[in-house]
């Protein structure tokens, strides 16, 4: 403590950490805004914010689990080699040879899965509370961006490995593709690279997974944390940004120069937002989400301890696996699909995706935003449900209840012997 | 300083003329990078067993067989003097088929199909493909999956 102390009044200390641990409410405040990493938010935040009901802390653990991602598999690039005749071996000797390489290839693996359902409880909570009513509209939109660049990760992470699972989880994919109107079998050539799973795939599944796609994630998620911040911090009971809509104009004070800025949605101005309901963010909201951020690492570390992420037998082209499944959060799709595969492949996802995409701008109303379950919102609420009961019921079906040839199997029963098709 | 003079109609007209290059241009520059961008990631060279190939002589396929060439995925299927020759890439997902009682069934969620490669249950929408056999010059023979044929079109030697 006593050495701290003395290196942060030093003159490099000063220089690095400028306000050093704040002492008073002013350094509090200067704390947030001279720090790269901290002035992202605000040096006062609502309460609400820090109550953890407001977000579950939903959006924040994705990012966590971002931040882990991109650090354990930037680890495992440096053994990681994208060739159909050595991939399988570099995961063998992550596992086996490979200091720490087992259990950094599990945190990768078990934080990718957590990423996807914690984005989707994300989508679910905004949702849920309204908050992609005005002015969230656009980050919204980024949301759904970032839902399916979440999606395209792991997708394209599955094959890396060359294992059985991975390289039919993959053809599956790549023919649910195939059946896209007009566009199917060339988009299928050009995801693969070629007419079936190989190298070409491989390769262009790699360049994907660790630089294309990531660097889209970093861009879009920088937009929609900037965007937070610009409409205004979360999104709060009408109180808030919604009572900016209902001020008849005509009846706006104007013997005061802040008259009309008082419409701005600017956050430099503390518009709507009683004083009393703010504190500082340094130390309140900063302390939760580090908080928060041990928590995430502390369980992914748990999981990747305790349980291994699977790999099987290598690819091999001739002998699919019965049943070959997609990864799980396409299951609920290959479910439809095994119905048929036009109405399950490509209509059902593509009307979800443009469902999402118009519903702020379809709901305008807006009161309930900020709220859980407004009750304004039931309609919305109610639709919603029956959507997300169907594909959890789907995804559930298809992950457990799916067995040799796609038939139907008791996953509490004793496991089928599986009689290959050759 | 004169004062500044309201736009008149020729400068205005100009000022459109220069927009209208200027983004087309700029569509144009747009168009075509993304163009060439697209068509740079469609390979022109496969290095994967060739759609055309040579399945072996006529006589290495015993009458009444149906041979499974593992790297083509297809069967070879010989009745008398007629030879054809079936895809075993599954219609509804992409798995390889295999033969069955019925004919040839799919292990990855069960299609069946019979010996002519029509659906004949599970989720697969369309019959098994049939592919174009010749003879080749050095009498081998010469299947091409780009062509696709009807289940009743032999090679009779
Ligand atoms: C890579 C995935 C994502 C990350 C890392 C992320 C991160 C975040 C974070 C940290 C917040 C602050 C509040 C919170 O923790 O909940 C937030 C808010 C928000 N997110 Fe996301 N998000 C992601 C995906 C999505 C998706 C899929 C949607 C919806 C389609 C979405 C829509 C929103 C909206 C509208 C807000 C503002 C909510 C409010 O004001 O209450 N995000 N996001
Ligand atoms: S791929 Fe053959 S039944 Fe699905």
């Amino acid at each position: 403590m006593k050495a701290w102390k003395w290196f942060e009044g030093s003159r490099v200390g000063r220089s690095v950490f400028r306000v050093g641990i704040p002492r008073s409410n002013l350094e509090r405040a200067q704390a947030m805004v001279s720090s790269f990493l901290l002035h992202v938010q605000p040096a006062k935040v609502n309460r609400r914010t820090l109550r953890p009901a407001t977000t579950l802390g939903l959006g924040l653990i994705s990012l966590y689990l971002l931040g882990i991602l991109t650090v354990t598999g930037i680890l495992l690039m440096f053994y990681y080699v994208p060739a159909t005749d050595r991939a399988y071996d570099a995961m063998k000797d992550l596992q086996y040879v490979v200091s720490a390489g087992l259990v950094i290839r599990n945190m990768h693996r078990w934080a990718a899965h957590l990423m996807v359902l914690f984005v989707m409880l994300h989508l679910c909570r905004v949702f849920y509370t309204g908050a992609y009513k005005r002015p969230r509209e656009f980050n919204w939109l980024v949301g759904i961006a970032l839902f399916l660049l979440t999606l395209g990760l792991s997708f394209t992470g599955y094959l890396l490995p060359w294992d059985q699972l991975a390289f039919w989880a993959i053809t599956v994919g790549a023919n649910i593709a195939a059946y896209a109107p007009v566009v199917g079998p060339e988009l299928k050539f050009l995801i693969l690279g070629g007419n079936s799973v190989g190298q070409e795939a491989l390769i262009r599944f790699y360049t994907l997974h660790v630089i294309v796609l990531p660097a889209l994630m970093a861009f879009m998620v920088s937009v929609h944390l900037w965007r937070v911040r610009k409409d205004g911090g979360l999104a709060r009971p009408e109180e808030g940004a919604d009572r900016l809509e209902r001020i008849d104009v005509e009846h706006l004070p104007t013997n005061k120069s802040y008259g009309l800025m008082e419409l701005t949605r600017s956050t430099s101005l503390q518009v709507g937002k009683n004083p009393e309901d703010e504190v500082f963010s340094w130390p309140h909201l900063v302390f939760r989400e580090m908080l928060l951020l041990l928590a995430v690492i502390a369980v992914v570390l748990f999981l990747a301890v305790f349980w291994n992420a699977p790999l099987e037998e290598v690819a091999n082209a001739i002998h699919p696996p019965n049943p070959a499944k997609a990864p799980w959060y396409f299951l609920g799709l290959q479910e439809l699909v095994s119905y048929s595969a036009f109405w399950g492949g490509v209509v059902a996802p593509a009307v979800l995706v443009t469902a999402l995409v118009m519903l702020p701008y379809l709901d305008r109303q807006a009161v309930g935003a900020g709220r859980w379950f407004a009750r304004e919102r039931r309609l919305a609420n109610t639709v919603f449900t029956i959507f997300l009961i169907i594909a959890v019921v789907l995804t559930v079906i298809g992950s457990v209840f799916r067995g040799p040839n796609w038939g139907w199997v008791k996953p509490w029963a004793q496991p089928p012997a599986v009689t290959e098709g050759h | 300083m004169t004062p500044q003079q309201p736009p008149s109609d020729s400068t205005s007209r100009r000022s459109f003329v220069q927009l209208a290059i200027g983004w087309s241009v700029a569509a144009l520059a747009a168009a075509a990078s993304s163009g060439a961008a697209v068509r740079f990631l469609v390979p022109n060279v496969l290095y994967e067993p060739s759609l055309r190939f040579k399945a072996g002589k006529p006589d290495d396929f015993p009458d009444g067989s149906v041979t499974f060439l593992e790297d083509e995925r297809v069967f070879i299927v010989r009745q008398g003097n007629t030879y054809r020759c079936l895809s075993a890439v599954c219609t509804h997902l992409g798995c390889t088929v295999g033969r069955s009682e019925l004919g040839f069934h799919c292990p990855c969620h069960g299609s069946s199909f019979d010996e002519q490669g029509k659906v004949k249950g599970g989720p697969a929408p369309r019959a098994l493909e049939w592919f174009m056999v010749t003879l080749s010059k050095d009498r081998h023979l010469l299947v091409d999956k780009n062509e696709r044929v009807d289940a009743e079109k032999y090679l009779v030697l």
